[in-house]
């Protein structure tokens, strides 16, 4: 068990884009223990990403499943992800989301609706998933930071997209 | 600290944004929370300042009287202690989209039903859209609906203005999630 500090913003290891895994070994194991031991000592997170623990390996953690909203709807419970990729999106929604690496802030941001996501899992082996609502949203959000993107590079208006398409015609 | 509600009005040109924060940056001012945007063809600033040095406005106004001389109105209010701090408000966040032919009392009318049932506006936006032959009224509200209300209630106040004012209202919760 080792809770690790969740770093916030400006922590510069946040903005960096992460190595994928080459070598399913014993550290990439510790590094998802440590992901779900964070994730479960920060409280109501659904969601961990390695760089916000300061490890920049693409493995993030996601558990919908004991929050509020998540335990409504359809969920895997507890996914370990390594080198996940979103290799299908469908439909969009607006969601508003806030980041404990970036607190006290939150912004509407546009997600897939529903998304297919492979990965390794915590024994190594190959995953193809489908996933929809919330997990779906937690999944998109946790893997934007293997990329370095926080919410606010994601963050839309509605006033500003009215504007947008009146200038088109 | 004194915090302060420093309102700018004016015709849309470019540098408006700069002029005044360059004021702000000379003062010492920091800005706390602003809000920025264009109405119409007027750029429209509302600031929530504050300075450690300054405790009245009369102490920094004469610099903002500046601005009027470029054809911008400015308006500052002294906030009272903990007027910069917003309230906790407690709830789930609501869209609702109202759209149709221009009439008078769209806004009253939506807004009534929300204010007699002491619902929170957080946010609302009203844009005139289409050409003069076929103007429609385009506006947004984003409220704090306590626990107890649903999508589905708010969805039920509607209904009769829907008819009245033969306008197009659409409720949506709004999801908001801490990840």
């Amino acid at each position: 068990m080792a809770v690790k500090e969740v770093l916030v913003y400006p922590d510069p290891r946040l903005k960096e884009m992460c190595a994928p895994v080459d070598d399913f070994d014993d550290s990439v194991r510790q590094l998802l223990q440590d992901l779900v031991d964070t994730m479960i000592d920060a409280g109501h997170s659904v969601g961990v990403a390695a760089p916000q623990i300061g490890d920049l390996r693409r493995a993030v953690v996601v558990d919908v499943s004991k929050s509020k909203l998540g335990k409504k709807q359809v969920n895997h419970g507890l996914m370990q992800m390594v080198n996940p990729k979103i290799i299908e999106t469908e439909g969009s929604q607006v969601v508003r989301e806030g980041c404990m690496s970036v607190p006290d802030y939150t912004g509407n941001v546009t997600r897939a609706e529903k998304i297919v996501v492979q990965y390794l899992d915590e024994n190594g082996d190959f995953k193809v998933v489908p996933s929809e609502g919330f997990e779906a949203i937690a999944i998109q959000h946790e893997l934007d930071h293997l990329d370095g993107h926080l919410f606010l590079d994601r963050v839309s208006s509605l006033k500003t997209d009215l504007f947008r398409r009146k200038q088109k015609k | 600290m004194q915090y302060f509600a420093l309102t700018i009005i004016g015709r849309d040109r470019p540098g408006i944004v700069s002029q005044v924060t360059e004021i702000l940056y000379r003062d010492g001012f920091n800005i706390a929370d602003s809000s920025c945007s264009i109405l119409g063809g007027q750029f429209s600033m509302i600031l929530i300042i504050s300075n450690p040095k300054i405790t009245s406005k009369e102490q920094f106004a004469d610099d903002f009287a500046k601005l009027e001389e470029s054809n911008l109105s400015v308006f500052i209010r002294t906030l009272k202690p903990g007027g910069e701090e917003r309230p906790e408000l407690e709830g789930h966040l609501c869209m609702i989209s109202v759209y149709g032919a221009d009439k008078p009392g769209i806004v009253y009318q939506v807004a009534k039903e929300l204010g007699d049932r002491q619902i929170n506006i957080t946010d609302l936006n009203t844009k005139l859209i289409g050409d003069e032959k076929r103007p429609v009224y385009v506006m947004m509200i984003e409220a704090i609906l306590p626990d107890e209300v649903e999508i589905e209630t708010v969805e039920s106040w509607m209904v009769e203005l829907k008819q009245k004012l033969q306008v197009d209202i659409s409720v949506r919760s709004l999801l908001a999630v801490e990840l």
